[in-house]
């Protein structure tokens, strides 16, 4: 067990492809997010392309199906109203999220790269005394979302977007109202105590506003890093136990297949979880209360359902 | 404890290093991602959403429809049984008045027809009886003749005009 715990780790930053053309900017997450969006885009270009009022291709159904599901989702959660807008980057963020998350799960992912042996292209566990030892320094491709850079940067994204719409559906001073204003509908003497009690969770709530950016990122980063680092060990448990060689090769692709479902469903959740809080936010500051630009309302048919959305992972 | 901001910035920076952020790898995932938004959003969530919206239409005026022919239908059902109970009615009625009339017309040609064979059976009884009056006036006219000539011969004289006439009548009375 202790050579177990010994096991080398997946670092926590990206490792930098030392090629000249770009950089340090050409990480290997980039790279695999550079794929991932060609594909996304590729997928959905043949999606739509020719698309058909009864379609009859594959990936129409397919692309239509997620994205009529995730409309009617987003629809009952941000409101009619609001869906419009949001709709594009929600949907952007649920599917690339997935698509980056199922990419990292594919075999070469975090074990084809650059070793200090043989060159490019090594396997992550290269023939040695004793029998397998980790040799992979700088792996080619790396999970997009195992990237903190993606992760905050999707979530940073983000909080521009939720940022202008909030002051374009409560306008500046509405939205600092919305913050600091006091909830409930409070009169008499009563209302100038709270005040100072209402500024504080104002407070409260913009130093909320201020870390949910971390929290998203955070929140996709660890998960997906926990999962490749999980796959890494359980891949690597045989060497790390001292079996022979037969029995170690067939242990590191058998043993880590039951965790890859695990991972299958665990990159939906943190797509749809991620997504799903986006828009929980986006609900919080452009649903107005009563009396609170009625007009906006009245648009929203569908109430959101915000006890019914997973909050956390 | 309160960090100074010097202290902050490095922890920041150790930070920063230990999970890799750097501006340019930042920028670059975060341009790769709004490529994806931007294509997505003008070349893909429109067109599918538009079609969604359409064919969502188009059910919802399927089934308007479908209701539409469905009341129609029943309407129609309705005025089809009411149609139909109306001409079962009239049928009925022209039924009702054709056996009524075909009876009193059965009866009257009955009647006719007993009339016409009374006047038949009348005029045949009729002709019968002069039938037989003119036979027997016939017969009475030969056998008159008959006893003339007979008496004749036998007396062996001529008869007188009035022998013949008296003959005769006597003959005629003693048939009747």
């Amino acid at each position: 067990m202790l050579n177990l715990l010994a096991q080398e780790s997946i670092p926590l930053n990206a490792e930098t492809l030392t090629l000249p053309v770009f950089g340090h900017a050409l990480s290997n997450s980039l790279v695999v997010a550079v794929i991932v969006a060609a594909l996304v885009l590729w997928f959905a270009r043949r999606a739509t392309k020719n698309m058909e009022l009864v379609p009859n291709r594959g990936s129409q159904n397919v692309f239509e199906m997620i994205i009529e599901s995730l409309y009617d989702m987003l629809e009952g959660i941000v409101g009619r109203h609001m869906v419009a807008k949001a709709f594009p980057l929600l949907a952007t963020l649920f599917v690339y999220i997935l698509a980056a998350n199922w990419f990292g799960l594919l075999p070469g992912v975090g074990t084809w790269g650059w070793g200090p042996s043989r060159g490019l292209l090594l396997s992550l566990h290269e023939v040695h005394e004793p029998f397998f030892r980790p040799a992979l320094e700088d792996p080619l491709l790396r999970p997009a979302s195992a990237d903190l850079n993606l992760t905050l940067g999707m979530a940073l994204v983000f909080s521009v977007f939720w940022l202008i719409w909030s002051f374009q559906e409560l306008g500046v001073g509405g939205f600092f109202s919305h913050i600091f204003g006091s909830k409930g509908d409070i009169k008499g003497f009563l209302k100038y105590p709270l005040v100072l009690l209402f500024i504080f969770v104002g407070l409260i709530e913009v130093l909320s506003i201020a870390f949910r950016p971390v929290s998203l990122s955070l929140r996709l980063f660890g998960n997906v890093y926990a999962g490749e680092n999980l796959m890494h060990t359980m891949s690597g448990l045989g060497a790390t136990m001292g079996l022979p060689a037969p029995i170690a090769a067939l242990m590191s692709f058998l043993i880590p297949v039951p965790f890859y479902f695990l991972e299958l469903l665990v990159g939906v959740v943190q797509a749809l979880v991620f997504t799903l809080l986006c828009a929980v936010y986006i609900k919080l500051t452009t649903s107005h209360e009563e009396g609170h630009g009625s007009e906006h309302a009245a648009h929203d048919d569908h109430p959101a359902t915000i006890a019914a959305v997973p909050v956390a992972h | 404890m309160i960090l100074s901001v010097p202290t902050f910035l490095a922890a920041e920076e150790g930070l920063a290093q230990t999970f890799g952020i750097s501006w340019a790898a930042f920028l670059a995932q975060v341009a790769a991602f709004l490529i994806v938004l931007y294509v997505l959003k003008k070349y893909a969530f429109g067109p599918i959403i538009d079609v969604l919206e359409e064919r969502r239409r188009r059910i919802a005026e399927g089934q308007a429809n479908a209701e539409k022919i469905k009341a129609q239908l029943a309407e129609s059902e309705v005025k089809y049984r009411e149609m139909l109970d109306k001409a079962n009615a009239q049928a009925q009625t022209m039924i009702n008045e054709a056996r009524s009339s075909s009876d009193a017309l059965a009866q009257r040609r009955s009647q006719e027809a007993v009339t016409e064979a009374e006047r038949i059976i009348a005029r045949a009884r009729e002709a019968t009886t002069l039938e037989h009056d003119r036979v027997l006036s016939e017969v009475k006219r030969e056998l008159g003749r008959l006893v003339i000539d007979t008496t004749s011969r036998v007396t062996g004289k001529v008869l007188t005009a009035d022998d013949q006439a008296r003959l005769s009548e006597e003959t005629t009375r003693e048939l009747v």
